[in-house]
């Protein structure tokens, strides 16, 4: 997957582009309107995460360029100002999702791989690991062709995990991915643990193994 | 009291005693006036039965008594005063008055005494006080008439202006606009009225812009120490630093809760919200409901449903929030096990839940940054900010009431 990451912010920038390659995307970015601009003449992206309060111009400007450019590359719009104006400009213009700051990387992520699926893929992909297939679309699990029966939020929980494998994912950044950010972190944690458990109790009987490893403190982190 | 009251309530008074002192004056000069009146008639009356007497008529009259007697008779002085005579047609007593004159006539010395009825000067003072209290009455009446249709004229402007003054927000986009008014007084109000609205809006929009800019240009640096702590939570860390670390994310998500809350409410009260539609307020509380599900299920809630069709014309977003934002108000602040409830109708959507009565009074409920004393302090205490302004934005009515161990908020559509 190649991206663009339009963003003037450094440490932003290179948090987020460090995160990518982990994950082997190939990763280029722009400070700058005219930057991106050049990049956006002189190449074709999968994804552009495009940072809409920029020094020299606004990024909404830059979805027209993406779009006759190549209309199959998908926009993720990140803004710092709530702004529903711009949301509802971009995604008027094309963009296909938008993100406040601040956000988790874990989202931004699982949000790029969503479009990356929607778009380029057609919403055909399907998320393997181990002998377990994931349909994102129909949230269908099985292991070798076998179901494994999970409610919607233990495979929303799933495929969060392992779209942001071998990363430590904290227990907000999931309450937040979850049910959006307005809810008492007390009560949402104990609800999480719960999720936790019948998951990794579902995924070890089928398959046999704990993919699911808590780490202290802190969060949950996914391997296989 | 309405100034008009006030003033018929004086004018009242006034005439009272004016014409109380007025009528008693009148009272007692139209006494004195009739006394000397009546005594010059008795005493032409003596005077004429003396001449009667003198061509040597025999003068006979029921009122008129005639003594004759000595010279000693002389020396008695002249009497004007009022007796008690028995009046056997009403009968009573009734008042008379008399006069007595010793005279020579002829030679013989008399005493004549005339007399003529007494006017009733009670029902005299009472015939004029009745009068006096008619007159008061009807000056007040006419007066508080006139006063009415004078403040139709005069006071009208001030009444409408005050109350656009009530209705006015410094919120609102309108200034204050005030009708004119040819008094001086009225005019001199009206313009540090105007000039106080204008001031308060400046003030207000000074605060808002600044608390827009504020939490905008705090995003920024929370990315990247959200980021940040994040990339350190990847590392291998001794238990301490984790704690350390955890300490430092939860502060870190407060504050973008916070200011993630206040620009949420600065946009409200902008009222920048343009993607307004119709749509079902019913499916809207499905809608969150199911996402929340699992928080209502691990708490052992039970949730009473009662959801009647209902299109409402607002913004997808905000409504999205508002029911967001009760739903976990709910699910915040009761035990596990508890009653929770939401009904919708055509007039009102109201979610009420069992629990402990408010820990605050109940007029800081709405108020940001309200939080109750055992309150965790992960919650940033604007949700209901945020409900309220929404409502507002809708031109609804929210309102909460305790009830039988109820948290009860009402909507009124």
């Amino acid at each position: 997957m190649k991206i663009l990451l339009v963003e003037d912010e450094p440490v932003l920038l290179d948090e987020i582009a460090t995160y990518f390659k982990s994950h082997h995307f190939t990763c280029e970015h722009a400070t700058t309107f005219k930057h991106a601009e050049q990049k956006l003449t002189d190449y074709l992206y999968d994804i552009v995460v495009l940072d809409i309060t920029l020094p020299d111009g606004n990024g909404i400007e830059l979805i027209e360029k993406i779009k006759q450019k190549h209309l199959e590359t998908g926009i993720l719009m990140l803004s710092a100002k709530h702004s529903l104006q711009d949301k509802l400009n971009g995604f008027n213009l094309g963009a296909d999702d938008y993100l406040t700051k601040p956000f988790y990387l874990e989202e931004l992520n699982a949000r790029v791989n969503a479009i990356y699926r929607r778009k380029a893929l057609k919403g055909a992909e399907k998320i393997t690991f181990d002998g377990i297939t994931i349909e994102p679309l129909s949230k269908s699990i099985t292991f070798q062709n076998q179901e494994i029966g999970l409610t919607r939020k233990e495979c929303e929980l799933l495929i969060y995990f392992v779209i942001n494998k071998d990363r430590v994912v904290s227990r907000t950044s999931i309450v937040e991915h979850l049910w959006g950010d307005h809810f008492d972190q007390n009560d949402s944690f104990d609800t999480i643990y719960v999720h936790m458990m019948n998951l990794r109790k579902k995924l070890l009987k089928t398959s046999g193994k704990d993919y699911i490893k808590t780490v202290y403190g802190i969060g949950y982190k996914f391997t296989f | 009291m309405r100034l008009l009251s006030k003033i018929s309530y004086y004018h009242f008074g006034l005439s009272v005693v004016v014409l109380g002192v007025t009528g008693f004056i009148m009272f007692l000069s139209l006494r004195a006036e009739i006394s000397k009146e009546i005594e010059e008639q008795l005493e032409l009356q003596a005077a004429m039965v003396a001449e009667e007497l003198q061509i040597g008529k025999n003068v006979s009259f029921p009122l008129v008594q005639i003594t004759k007697g000595n010279s000693n008779l002389m020396k008695l002085p002249k009497v004007f005063t009022d007796t008690l005579i028995y009046d056997k047609l009403q009968n009573a007593h009734e008042g008379y008055y008399y006069f007595k004159e010793s005279k020579l006539i002829n030679g013989n010395y008399y005493r004549i005494r005339v007399m003529t009825t007494y006017i009733g000067w009670g029902s005299y003072s009472r015939t004029i006080s009745y009068i006096f209290l008619g007159i008061a009455a009807l000056l007040t009446l006419l007066g508080t008439l006139i006063n009415y249709l004078i403040s139709r004229g005069i006071w009208r402007p001030l009444l409408v202006n005050l109350r656009r003054m009530k209705d006015y927000s410094v919120s609102s986009d309108d200034g204050l606009q005030l009708i004119s008014t040819d008094v001086k007084e009225f005019k001199e109000m009206n313009a540090v009225m105007v000039d106080l609205a204008e001031r308060g809006k400046k003030e207000y929009m000074a605060l808002k812009q600044f608390t827009e800019n504020a939490s905008h240009e705090i995003q920024t640096p929370l990315s990247i120490l959200k980021t940040r702590l994040e990339s350190i939570s990847q590392l291998p860390l001794e238990p301490n630093v984790v704690h350390l670390l955890g300490d430092a994310k939860t502060a870190v998500t407060r504050l973008s809760k916070v200011s993630t809350g206040l620009l949420l409410l600065a946009k409200l009260e902008n009222d920048t919200f343009v993607d307004k539609k119709w749509l079902a307020l019913d499916e809207v509380v499905r809608r969150n409901l199911e996402l929340q599900e699992d928080l209502f299920e691990y708490k052992q809630l039970n949730i009473t449903l009662n959801l009647s069709p209902k299109q409402v014309f607002a913004s997808t977003s905000l409504m999205d929030i508002l029911i967001s934002n009760l739903l976990a108000n709910m699910l915040n602040n009761t035990n596990d096990g508890a009653n929770v409830a939401i009904t919708l109708d055509h007039e009102k959507i109201v979610f009420s839940n069992t629990g402990i009565p408010l820990s605050f009074p109940e007029s800081k409920l709405f108020t940001r940054f309200t939080k109750g004393a055992g309150a965790n302090t992960h919650r940033n205490g604007l949700g209901l900010s945020i409900v309220k302004q929404i409502c507002s934005n809708n031109n609804w009515k929210i309102s909460y009431n305790y009830k039988d161990e109820l948290h009860i908020f009402e909507i009124e559509f």
